[in-house]
């Protein structure tokens, strides 16, 4: 890079900071972080014990749930109200119901359980009342602690002995294992639910970047069109000296709200929990300094920018109108958004076919790549997406360049893709004909 | 005195259009010169070459004393005839910015925009951003910015097209500095009236070729002399008068050209009482006139 060249990349740089999709674009993602941060500790925090009342017309379940060890660890989510003593006969029954149906009415109680006559057979009346049905961890909970009391009662009535309806009852458990490098075994922990899911977003965060990054990139050359800066500008710089500087320059600028994102991203998830004094059961902040997201999110950001800046470039030079520009773009843009569509299925299957099909194709190889960091790819998959990758970037730029050179001075309706061909052939400094 | 710009046998193709066809031409330094023709004659592709934004298929051209005008383009000041600004940047951060791209540093190149927005009566506007100006001073601005490296030789593409009368009035001030300060400019119209004031020699190109090329005076001298006539009245039997070959009528003035042998006096003599004359004098020819018979004695070929 000539010194002509970085000035005008520092012009770009310039002009778009002072613009204020670029502070939009800073912040943007920054109040979205913190937001997914704070709200759920807000909403965890905030959650008030459940409160619900019990009518046990058995005489003896409520009692027998209260001692299992499941009652004991929840009690500082359910908190079970006296309604009258357990024996329901102590009151008169309809106006006890007409009660607690108000005050589950007023909110005062989150819900209320009746028991039936008789559990163990499933004789009377089972019910739960409660204003809110979408919020089921109550019933959940309660209906699990009294149906495995009332499965222990069936076994002992049934004369099963204890030691082998313990065994019955024993569930299957699958311990959860994952297998590092070298075949040994360590525990999932959620730090690694985090891992396999974190270059999804990563990914996503990476495409929407890229996407408007090199959006501005199309708007700005056609806007130096349409203000006729163009002539005056090549009088002082070369062409390529002209379309690498604004590349630069624009790269530099995402680059910038990059960087502030990885930083509030790391900041973020570092003191927001602590300065609301919670201890998050996992340390977030890891990803934004592991150098192999943040490392290849980088490199995947300014080589996937490239290869997108390469061809609208391309476009934004032979058109005179942003409308014009919307219609030359629709191949690109429909190219960029297959890695979209790709985004879930590489994160479930970070290795499958299709993951390592597409990490091949050129265009979406940044997006893909980062999606499967969580596999990994291969050190061999590494080296030969990214050449390939490079190496189109090359031919991306050497195309754009001509067609730059030729584009930005014409005027008139925008050439056809077989023009652009020919352009492609021609020598440097050649305008080859065109049919008005 | 040595040639600021040099063209030798240049040509530029357009696919199968001939934009400009074997030019040569040799312009003196410290002289301004006019590149005159139609719209689409190549006046604009010429210039363009000359700067290097378009590269002739054969031929040469020297500017400045070097084969490659890359290497001369900070020495070269060029006004497009589309041009424009950045809406967001101020006069001064807009004229520093071209002055860097040609090969100021960063502190001359603030001074000198400076100084220039001072010397053209923009002082007032320097920190207002460009779309706050009137359509006046962004033209003011753009031509500053042709000048802000202090070129040897200044280009000028239509600089007058879009201009009103005050403005036209600074731009050929400007040129006019920039000849007595030696430097050279060369500027394209269509209007003759403008090169004929300004210009110390003209080249006249049409579809691509040149058909007149040299000093101002030379090429008026040679050609035929004619009638300046101002008059009121009904000037349509003019055409008819005995004697004369043809006639340029704009209405009020006309321009009479003789047949050989014919007398002037003769032509007087038959206008009177049928026009009110106001002035009638035989002089070399006007541009306009050598123009138009250059160019349709081309297009009648």
């Amino acid at each position: 890079m000539n010194d002509k060249t970085i000035l005008v990349a520092r012009r770009e740089l310039v002009e778009n900071v002072r613009t204020k999709s670029f502070w939009i674009g800073i912040f943007f993602f920054p109040i979205l972080i913190s937001a997914a941060i704070v709200i759920p500790i807000l909403v965890e925090k905030n959650k008030e014990a459940r409160r619900y009342a019990v009518i046990d017309r058995s005489g003896w379940l409520l009692a027998a749930i209260e001692q299992t060890e499941g009652a004991s660890l929840a009690a500082s989510r359910f908190v079970r109200e006296d309604v009258g003593g357990d024996s329901a006969a102590a009151l008169d029954p309809e106006a006890l119901l007409e009660d607690l149906n108000r005050r589950v009415g007023d909110q005062e109680l989150f819900a209320y359980f009746v028991i039936g006559e008789d559990p163990v057979e499933g004789a009377g009346e089972f019910k739960y009342v409660s204003s809110n049905l979408t919020d089921d961890g109550l019933l959940r909970w309660f209906e699990g602690l009294a149906s495995e009391v009332v499965r222990a009662r069936r076994f002992a009535a049934s004369d099963v002995d204890e030691e082998v309806a313990a065994w019955v009852q024993k569930p299957l458990r699958f311990t959860p294992r994952k297998v590092v490098k070298g075949g040994a075994e360590e525990d999932v922990e959620t730090q690694d639910k985090v891992r396999q899911w974190a270059p999804a977003v990563f990914a996503y965060v990476l495409w929407f970047a890229v996407f408007m990054i090199s959006q501005a990139l199309l708007t700005n050359t056609i806007e130096e069109k349409a203000n006729r800066i163009m002539e005056v500008l090549l009088s002082s710089v070369s062409p390529l000296q002209l379309m690498a500087g604004k590349i630069a320059g624009i790269a530099a600028t995402g680059l910038a709200m990059l960087g502030s994102w990885v930083v509030f991203f790391y900041l973020a998830t570092k003191l927001i929990p602590r300065a609301m004094g919670v201890e998050p059961s996992f340390d977030l902040s890891v990803i934004a300094t592991d150098p192999v997201f943040i490392g290849s999110f980088l490199v995947y950001f300014l080589l996937g920018y490239l290869l997108f800046a390469a061809l609208l470039v391309g476009v934004g030079s032979v058109c005179n109108s942003l409308k014009e520009a919307q219609n030359m773009q629709m191949p690109v843009t429909l190219v960029l958004m297959v890695p979209l569509f790709l985004l879930m299925p590489v994160a479930q299957d970070p290795n499958g076919t299709l993951a390592r099909v597409a990490s091949y194709v050129p265009p979406f190889t940044p997006f893909v790549m980062m999606n499967r960091a969580a596999g990994p790819p291969t050190t061999f998959e590494y080296v030969v997406t990214t050449a390939l990758l490079v190496l189109s970037l090359g031919a991306a730029l050497w195309a754009a360049a001509k067609v730059f050179r030729i584009g930005v001075l014409m005027t008139g309706k925008p050439p056809r893709l077989a023009e652009i061909l020919k352009w492609l052939r021609a020598p440097v400094g050649q305008v080859p004909e065109r049919r008005e | 005195m040595a040639n600021a710009l040099t063209l030798d046998g240049v040509t530029k193709r357009f696919g199968k259009v001939t934009a400009v066809d074997r030019l040569s031409l040799a312009i003196p330094q410290g002289s301004i010169y006019g590149f005159l023709g139609q719209n689409g004659a190549g006046k604009t592709t010429t210039l363009r070459m000359v700067m290097s934004i378009l590269y002739p298929d054969e031929g040469t051209i020297r500017v400045l004393g070097e084969g490659n005008a890359e290497a001369v383009k900070d020495r070269l000041g060029y006004l497009p005839e589309e041009k424009g600004l950045y809406k967001k940047m101020t006069a001064a951060e807009i004229l520093t910015y071209f002055g860097r791209l040609k090969g100021l540093g960063a502190s001359a190149a603030k001074g000198r925009a400076r100084e220039l927005l001072r010397r053209f009566g923009l002082e007032d506007w320097a920190d207002e951003k460009c779309e706050a100006l009137s359509k006046g001073m962004g033209q003011k601005v753009q031509i500053l910015g042709t000048l802000i490296h202090d070129p040897e030789l200044v280009i000028l593409d239509e600089p007058f097209s879009g201009l009103d009368p005050v403005n036209v009035d600074v731009m050929r001030d400007v040129i006019l500095q920039m000849k007595r300060d030696c430097r050279t400019v060369i500027f394209s119209t269509h209007v003759m009236e403008q090169a004929e004031k300004l210009c110390d020699a003209i080249f006249l190109i049409h579809r691509g070729r040149k058909l007149l090329d040299g000093p101002l005076s030379e090429i008026r001298a040679a050609g035929d002399h004619g009638i300046q006539l101002d008059y009121d009245g009904d000037g349509r039997f003019l055409a008819e008068l005995p004697g004369v070959e043809r006639v340029s009528d704009s209405g009020k003035h006309a321009e009479i050209f003789l047949a050989a042998g014919a007398d002037p006096q003769d032509v007087l003599a038959r206008l009177v009482g049928r026009l009110s004359v106001r002035r009638f004098d035989l002089r070399e020819p006007s541009l306009h006139e050598i123009f138009v018979h250059a160019v349709g004695g081309e297009n009648h070929e």
